[in-house]
């Protein structure tokens, strides 16, 4: 994991927080036996390289602003001996973020979404809510839950991922 | 200096953007359901400010004092900002530079939009405006106008605000001087907005003609009772301003009765009713014909209005 930290003192700070994270993931990995789960988030950030060149890298975010992009990638390992049927991972959006039209990605996977906080869920197109009275295609200010459906098995020992972009209200 | 997009206020500083992700399966027929870890971002502060004039062109003649052009300062960033205000009068693109009064620079401070006696004085390091997230502040710039000036000739003048904290290419970061001391960051206006008002000396003028035409019964041209006055005024603006919200309103003789729908514009007939079109008969006091000719320059030539009478 590459860290842009300015100071010692902040790397200090990444890597204690960095240990608790490994430390309550292998606790969950060891407690179910089935998955190991785990979240991470980043933002873009634009550098120039030595030849004058744009370059977008995705790098740890600990503060974002408002305007700024955050990804939140979701990766998942079948550590059990069996397939894991019906993997489904769901991840709200929160109110102070809005959802990047088409930026959710998942290999193998359905995108779905909910504008009733997560009781049901519908590709986007499909999703309609009502507004001062009338009902209209719903859009990407409208959706408080982004989810993905595996469409096949999770073979032992496979891994997946999923992943979205959201802006900072 | 293009206008900068205006954000709503943005996601308060120190919000903090908790998120976790739940994975639900089937493992050998038993449903799973299990938490990722919870991640952390902290909202920290966008210093980002907009500033737009408020005044339309200002029309001044030459030798005027204490022209007032106001702007609106907005807080675009999304926590608290001190921003530093400044005056540009010496600026290219014009005919001629207006001269700052002393001070330059006043805060509209009752509201009205008019520059008045209750105003304040901006005096840069003593009052610079403190603004929270989405606040505004509505400025004036006083400038006084040359002699000499000609008609037509325009003066420009420039406002800028100027984050107290700091400015720089957006993305700068100024550790911990954020509110609450969280670190500031510069959006995309660079802690730094501008913008210009326009003297234009102007000397508008606005003539009025009226005519009438009569015929009598008998085909001639006779003032007598049951005879036709047709009357017929012309509008027509000189100079290089603007006659904001013109209208031409003539009060029907005593002595006559107004013929319906007969009033026109450049030809095209009106109606009688108080409607969409721009003129009518207004029947609550006194009969007047009244025609709303809009604002006004030379550009749009000499208006017609015309209507009848009767002699009563």
């Amino acid at each position: 994991m590459s860290v842009s930290a300015k100071g010692v003192g902040m790397n200090i700070y990444k890597s204690v927080l960095f240990f608790v994270i490994a430390l309550s993931v292998s606790a969950f990995a060891q407690e179910e036996g089935h998955l190991n789960v785990k979240t991470v988030v980043q933002k873009e950030e634009v550098t120039v390289n030595a030849a004058g060149e744009r370059e977008t890298r995705l790098v740890p975010a600990e503060t974002v602003i408002p305007g700024e992009r955050v990804v939140y990638t979701i990766t998942f390992r079948n550590i059990s001996e069996e397939p894991a049927d019906n993997v489904v991972i769901t991840n709200p959006i929160d109110a102070s973020l809005t959802y990047v039209d088409g930026s959710a990605f998942g290999p193998g996977t359905e995108i779905q979404f909910s504008v009733d906080g997560g009781t049901s869920f519908a590709a986007a197109a499909e999703l309609r809510v009502v507004e001062d009275g009338v009902e209209r295609p719903a859009n990407e200010d409208d959706f408080t839950h982004v989810r993905w459906v595996m469409q096949n098995d999770l073979a032992a020992g496979a891994q997946g991922m999923a992943r979205f972009t959201a802006v900072l209200n | 200096m293009a206008p900068a997009v205006v954000l709503a206020v943005g996601t308060p500083v120190g919000t903090v953007i908790e998120n976790t992700a739940t994975v639900t399966f089937d493992l050998a027929g038993s449903p799973v359901t299990l938490q990722t870890n919870t991640t952390i971002v902290t909202v920290v502060e966008r210093i980002d400010v907009n500033v737009t004039v408020q005044s339309p062109q200002v029309l001044v003649a030459a030798s005027d004092t204490n022209q007032a052009l106001l702007f609106r300062v907005t807080n675009t960033g999304n926590g608290t900002e001190t921003f530093q205000l400044a005056i540009n009068s010496a600026l290219g693109g014009d005919d001629f530079d207006p001269v700052p009064a002393v001070p330059p620079i006043y805060f509209d401070s009752d509201g009205s939009g008019d520059f008045n006696v209750g105003d304040v004085a901006y005096t840069p390091g003593t009052n610079d405006p403190v603004l929270a997230a989405d606040a505004t502040v509505d400025v004036f710039l006083i400038n006084d106008i040359p002699g000499g000036v000609a008609n037509g000739e325009t003066g420009l003048s420039q406002l800028t605000a100027t984050s107290a904290t700091g400015t720089g290419a957006p993305g700068t970061e100024f550790t911990g001087q954020g509110d609450g001391g969280v670190d500031a960051i510069v959006g995309t206006s660079g802690g730094e907005d501008l913008d210009t008002g326009e003297y234009l000396v102007s000397d508008v003028q606005v003539i009025i003609v009226k005519a009438q035409a009569v015929a009598d019964p008998f085909g001639g041209t006779q003032p007598i009772p049951g005879a036709t006055i047709t009357y017929t005024i012309t509008v027509e603006v000189l100079g290089t301003g603007t006659a904001t919200a013109s209208a031409v309103r003539d009060l029907i003789p005593t002595y006559a009765t107004y013929v319906p729908a007969s009033i026109t514009l450049n030809t095209v007939s009106l109606t009688d009713a108080i409607d969409a079109d721009a003129g009518e008969i207004d029947t609550s006091g006194a009969p007047t014909i009244v025609v709303r000719l809009g604002d006004l320059t030379a550009v749009a030539g000499i208006q017609t209005v015309v209507f009848q009478v009767t002699i009563d």
